[in-house]
């Protein structure tokens, strides 16, 4: 079975960003980079199906600058067997990213697509989803749980929705979008360190592809959040409930 | 010369911290100082999958046959998490302890199951006499003059020690000394204690590394949360400076404990000299850090309340760990003013 999983660099969710003086972006200077979180647990369950099911192979897939490389040879260091890396130096719009996806997927020939459900930089939540309508593919967002059938023909996802949880089942191929309770990653063993370093990883420019990743939106600006006020104190429930009546509007 | 990480010792030092944020968070500390076994086979097994107690085993016995420079950093992270289990003894004292036996029948076995993580090996020699979690340690590798001797625990009697880190044990053991039991003599039993000795400061001096950057870190995050005078403490120059001088003696010490790492992976001739130089002076940074820590802290820093005193005893019993900084200091001295005595 082919598993391909999605890897992007993001800032490390830890790190402290701040917005550029004149709000194009992030000062991107001294943060450090990781894989995204949700990506992570997509490599994951890509390497728990591949312990499962003798004889899979786990690709994984960047779309980005360059230095995304070392986010690969992370996710190659936890177990995957090679990478992809399609350099594009410029962020792409989630379409943009979506359809090179959809290239190296008609390329690669996967069973099975994971990808985490969105990155935790821009948040767009969007590019599973569009690439399963371009490729007029079965997707399942949002998994909490994903088991495969015996014969591998089908997935069960379960999704984490409001009031309760909803279980689907679809024919493979598909896309699957990962949850945070999906796993817990593992941490890269030295070992896996050591061999990551001779695993293949491609490199592909976008516009070798000959997709339209042209940007279809325009950013115009960027402000950090307003500082956190702090809180109040009250002296009796009573006051409380008056303030979260009157003042917070809540109840 | 130009000294410097790979991509590889790095990521490994970051899997060892993610491990060890999950497995040895300071609440799972804190309950080895009330009651719960320092050694917990599930965060042993944990390291173990990571590579880091096999990782100077020869791969002949199921190690990676990696260095000293590979397993520097990931020792610094067991230091920031306060990890109570013997991992310096095991993995970077006792592991090539072994491997420099002659007789590879004897200590390829056990080399096997340290690397997975089956086995805590505990290690008594000059000047460190007290062997560190004897309850748990399946094997015992003890010096009696030139000789290196193997026990298993039920040949030794051990005796518990009081010990102000409550999350490390240290045992007296009894023990006879025995043709059976001698795994080494003579020239080359020596020159196993004595690269024991270096490798037992090193990893001691690895370990202050991270106990100090912890300390510092958590000092750090205090004064940007307590206020006082209607300000943050950490906008005050007197708590900046204090905490600026821990770091500086934090990065100062660092490529020393470094030096000393690579000096004991190539067996340079100054590597006794290093590795002396390595343990005083990370020895001195974590207790620089460990008084600043305190002062930051103020009175809430006594109590039990915060998990300062976790690190900062640590400190304190690292530094007479391994040859006490007196002991490291004379054969410092001894190197400096006749290096040719200290060479051979």
């Amino acid at each position: 079975m082919k598993i391909l999983a999605t890897v992007k660099r993001v800032p490390d969710p830890e790190t402290s960003i701040k917005v550029k003086p004149d709000g194009s972006g992030i000062v991107a200077d001294n943060i450090k980079w990781v894989v995204n979180p949700f990506d992570e647990i997509a490599v994951e369950e890509s390497l728990r199906i591949k312990e499962k099911v003798a004889g899979s192979e786990v690709v994984l897939v960047s779309v980005g600058a360059k230095v995304a490389q070392e986010q690969l040879r992370t996710g190659l260091a936890m177990g995957a067997d090679r990478a992809i890396l399609v350099v594009a130096e410029d962020g792409l719009e989630p379409l943009a990213v979506a359809r090179v996806l959809v290239k190296v997927i008609e390329s690669e020939q996967p069973d099975l697509v994971v990808m985490g459900k969105q990155s935790i930089d821009d948040d767009s939540n969007a590019v599973g989803q569009m690439a399963a309508e371009l490729l007029g593919w079965p997707q399942a967002t949002f998994a909490s749980k994903l088991e495969l059938a015996g014969d591998q023909k089908t997935a069960t996802v379960t999704r984490e929705v409001d009031g309760g949880l909803e279980t689907l089942s679809f024919p493979l191929p598909g896309i699957v979008t990962t949850d945070l309770r999906l796993n817990e990653p593992r941490y890269a063993s030295l070992p896996g360190i050591m061999k990551a370093r001779k695993k293949e990883l491609k490199e592909i420019e976008v516009g070798a592809l000959g997709v339209d990743v042209a940007p279809k939106a325009r950013l115009v600006k960027m402000e950090p959040p307003p500082k956190r006020q702090a809180g109040k104190k009250v002296a009796s429930v009573e006051e409380l409930v008056h303030l979260l009546h009157t003042e917070a509007k809540v109840i | 010369m130009h000294f410097a990480f790979e991509d590889e010792h790095l990521r490994f030092r970051d899997s060892v911290r993610g491990v060890l944020d999950r497995v040895c968070a300071p609440a799972a500390v804190r309950k080895v100082w009330e009651d719960a076994p320092a050694h917990d086979a599930g965060r042993w097994r944990a390291l173990a999958e990571l590579g880091l107690l096999g990782l100077l085993a020869p791969e002949r016995a199921g190690g990676l046959g990696l260095d000293e420079v590979s397993m520097v950093l990931a020792l610094e992270e067991t230091g920031r998490a306060a990890l109570p289990e013997a991992i310096v003894d095991t993995a970077l004292v006792a592991v090539p302890l072994l491997a420099g036996l002659e007789d590879h029948g004897i200590a390829d076995p056990w080399l096997g199951r340290i690397a997975a993580g089956e086995v805590v090996v505990g290690v008594g020699c000059q000047p460190n006499p007290w062997v560190a979690h004897a309850d748990a340690a399946e094997l015992l590798l003890l010096v009696d003059r030139d000789e290196i001797h193997a026990l298993p625990r039920a040949e030794v009697r051990s005796e518990p020690l009081p010990h102000l880190d409550a999350a490390q044990r240290l045992f007296r053991v009894a023990w006879t000394p025995s043709a059976r039991t001698r795994v080494a003599a003579g020239a080359h039993g020596r020159r196993l204690h004595a690269a024991a000795v270096d490798r037992g400061a090193l990893g001691a001096a690895a370990q202050l590394l991270g106990v100090a950057a912890r300390l510092i870190e958590e000092a750090v995050g205090y004064a940007k949360q307590r206020e006082q005078f209607g300000r943050e403490i950490g906008s005050f120059q007197a708590i900046k400076h204090r905490l600026a001088n821990a770091r500086v003696r934090l990065e100062f010490a660092r490529p020393v404990v470094y030096r000393a790492a690579f000096g004991i992976a190539r067996d340079l001739p100054a590597r006794g000299r290093d590795a002396s130089h390595a343990k005083l002076v990370a020895a001195d940074a974590a207790a620089f850090a460990a008084r600043a820590a305190l002062q930051v802290h103020g009175a809430i820093g006594y109590t039990w309340e915060v998990d300062l005193h976790v690190w900062m005893k640590r400190a304190w019993a690292l530094e007479t760990t391994w040859g006490t900084s007196g002991w490291h200091r004379g054969r410092l001295a001894a190197a400096v003013l006749d290096p040719h005595e200290e060479a051979s």
